[in-house]
């Protein structure tokens, strides 16, 4: 996919910056879609609304958010890495055949593992100038292969429950631990970016590539790092999956590729890059979460899951989109 | 394509111009040497793969990929690109399940249930096409979400219960054969050549080309672009949806996984026939080579012994092997990869 992106003709004076109406709406949009969700849910159901359901929707979405987190990165880049759930899937397998070998250590051996495939991926990218989605896509493809033929095709048991079981804890009785790692991964990552120059590096590389290269930000750098990082998360979302079923297989996150997705765009974060941040994909993710649990409880077949997805994402992508920036959309 | 005044003005400013590449590149001479040269290996190493049945059967298990193939390449020509091919194959397979004689209901509509699987499939491939020119949105974004609308309205249509064919037309197609080919194969033969015939000689095919080269130049010329942006999508649609009743044809069931991997072996065919992921380059005939590249690879493979699980993986080294050797002599021009 290319883009060709066309800078506007620069005014002479500095304009300040005001966002429009629509962009403080959009800006808001993953919050109140989840306000709006929350009450909608309570409305349907009212029992929804009690500690227990609420517990278990954010245990739920742990996993999700922290697939969405490291993509986000590389969205922010301008870029998109289609290969999340696949490379999760696979880590899945991995920390079911390593854990008998590595024991306590697996979980950061996987985190290692997938963080290099993901970094191979950055290097192909921007080594070889391949459109992301395209070196995703083919990861992706080849992920599945890899864990299909280590796995033979089927799902394999954990040899020792124990090395994921503080994963399954609450956190003062209430808070499940998957979710309290899923947000110091958010807020550790946030920080990381915004206290250091990688932020405005991320950034520039996402609002304009070419321009960031000329202002003398290390975009190859940036970019690698950014799928290292979506890699890495999808190796600790692998080690969630596993905490919660116990075994690992080589399907077993196929299906977080479209909510991952979703929840990025139905954040705010804007496909072409640039504008966005990891906690609207953690509301995204959230929203998304609800939706799923949601839907079941208003009565509404799972099969219009798929569509709603289908719905949402195109729907936020066109919200979201900074429509000054391309011209030509391909 | 437009041959004339590009003959007229080589008298004129022949040293500047960069010639037409017409004639044999090596671009468009390198995927049927390499077909050839990939048979050959393969009939030498495995005895199973020269006999003369299993190139029947390559060609049979090349149909339905050729047809999705004829689909996403006009997108591809024009720069965007196709995930919807599983949705829609997904929907167009249930749909033509539920519509020929089947055993969960009474219809027996025949052809007319196919002519109706191919319209559903149209519109959500007209869906894409809007999503992209009306929103704006992106087109990988855009058929991403519409595969999963497409997967939503045949898990729908499914509701738990296999709707398994009895009609002899539909079953017929997969199983009988004409001049040692099955019909499916005269099919896609079929559906090629019109696809061919499309990009060659009609405003459509064409301006897919030119829109991919070159949009904004066309747009600027006062060529209004957005229907034929839809009219491609839609066309693509049509042709993933006639690949999901040959899927169900083969089946004798229909599925909502019809369509599973067929966008992206579509993708690595039409890639490695030597259509362009920019666009402006490529075309049906280049995307047929590249079928029985993928079928003759995915067949041969397994015959001389390696696990069918690799298939998706050896497609995806391709894939960007292939792109990688597209972009490469241009990589100094392209600072700019997203």
């Amino acid at each position: 996919m290319s883009t060709p992106v066309l800078a506007q003709p620069a005014p002479d004076a500095p304009v300040v910056h005001r966002p429009t109406v629509g962009q403080r709406l959009t800006s808001f949009m993953p919050v109140i879609a989840l306000v709006v969700l929350l009450a909608a849910l309570t409305i349907a159901d009212p029992g929804f609304l009690t500690l227990s359901s609420l517990t278990a929707a954010v245990r739920t979405a742990a996993p999700l958010i922290v697939l969405a987190a490291g993509a986000t990165v590389v969205v922010l880049c301008g870029g998109i890495d289609l290969s999340i759930a696949a490379l999760c899937s696979l880590a899945t397998v991995f920390f079911a055949l390593w854990l008998p070998d590595l024991g306590g250590a697996t979980t950061l051996a996987i985190i290692a593992a997938t963080g290099a495939i993901g970094a191979l991926q950055g290097v192909v990218h921007v080594l070889l100038r391949i459109p992301s989605f395209i070196v995703t896509l083919g990861g992706m493809s080849i992920f599945a292969a890899i864990a299909l033929v280590i796995s033979d095709a089927g799902p394999i048991p954990l040899s020792d429950r124990d090395s994921t079981k503080w994963l399954t804890l609450y956190v003062a009785g209430v808070l499940p631990m998957a979710f309290v790692v899923a947000l110091v991964l958010v807020a550790v990552v946030s920080l990381v970016l915004k206290l250091t120059p990688l932020e405005s590096w991320v950034r520039a590389t996402g609002y304009s590539e070419s321009a960031a290269r000329l202002g003398g930000a290390p975009v190859d750098l940036v970019k690698i790092g950014a799928f290292t990082l979506s890699g890495a998360c999808a190796g600790l979302a692998a080690v969630m999956l596993v905490s919660r079923n116990f075994s690992g297989s080589p399907t077993m996150a196929d299906n977080l590729l479209l909510p991952a997705v979703a929840a990025i765009v139905v954040g705010g974060t804007a496909i072409t890059g640039g504008h966005g941040s990891l906690w609207r994909s953690l509301a995204g993710a959230l929203v998304v979460t609800l939706l799923r649990v949601g839907l079941p409880i208003v009565g509404v077949p799972s099969a219009y899951e798929q569509i709603l997805y289908g719905a949402i994402i195109v729907a936020a992508v066109a919200l979201t989109l900074d429509r000054s920036k391309v011209l030509i959309i391909k | 394509m437009t041959t004339s005044p590009a003959e007229a003005d080589t008298d004129v400013v022949h040293a500047q111009r960069p010639r037409p590449r017409r004639g044999v590149s090596l671009m468009d001479a390198g995927p049927p040497i390499a077909l050839v040269v990939l048979f050959g290996v393969f009939a030498a190493m495995s005895p199973g793969f020269r006999t003369f049945s299993n190139v029947q059967n390559v060609l049979d298990a090349a149909a339905v990929l050729a047809v999705v193939t004829c689909g996403i390449s006009f997108v591809l020509m024009m720069g965007s690109i196709d995930l919807s091919a599983p949705g829609i194959m997904g929907a167009s397979a249930i749909t033509v399940a539920l519509l020929v004689a089947n055993n969960r209901n009474d219809n027996d509509l025949g052809l007319v249930g196919v002519l109706v699987a191919v319209l559903v499939a149209a519109a959500l491939g007209c869906l894409s096409g809007l999503a992209l020119v009306v929103l704006k949105v992106p087109s990988f974004m855009a058929t991403l979400g519409v595969s999963a609308v497409g997967l939503g309205v045949a898990t729908l249509m499914f509701a738990g219960v296999q709707p398994n064919i009895s009609d002899a037309m539909l079953e017929g197609w997969a199983v009988e054969r004409f001049l040692g080919l099955a019909r499916l194969t005269w099919i896609a033969l079929a559906c090629v050549i019109a696809a061919w015939l499309v990009q060659r000689y009609t405003r459509l095919g064409r301006y897919a080309f030119a829109i991919g080269g070159a949009e904004e130049v066309l747009a600027l010329s006062g060529v209004r672009v957005a229907p034929y942006k839809v009219a491609v999508f839609t066309m693509a649609g049509a042709f993933y949806g006639l690949a999901g009743v040959m899927v169900t044809s083969q089946l004798g069931a229909g599925l909502v996984q019809a369509g599973r991997g067929f966008d992206f072996s579509a993708i690595t065919a039409a890639v490695v026939g030597g259509t362009l992921l920019i666009g402006g380059r490529g075309g049906i005939l280049q995307s047929t080579v590249g079928v029985l590249l993928v079928t003759v690879l995915t067949n041969g493979l397994v015959q001389v012994g390696v696990s069918p699980y690799w298939q998706g993986g050896v497609q995806g080294l391709i894939v960007v092997a292939a792109v990688a050797a597209a972009v490469i002599p241009q990589r100094r021009r392209n600072q700019v990869t997203k």
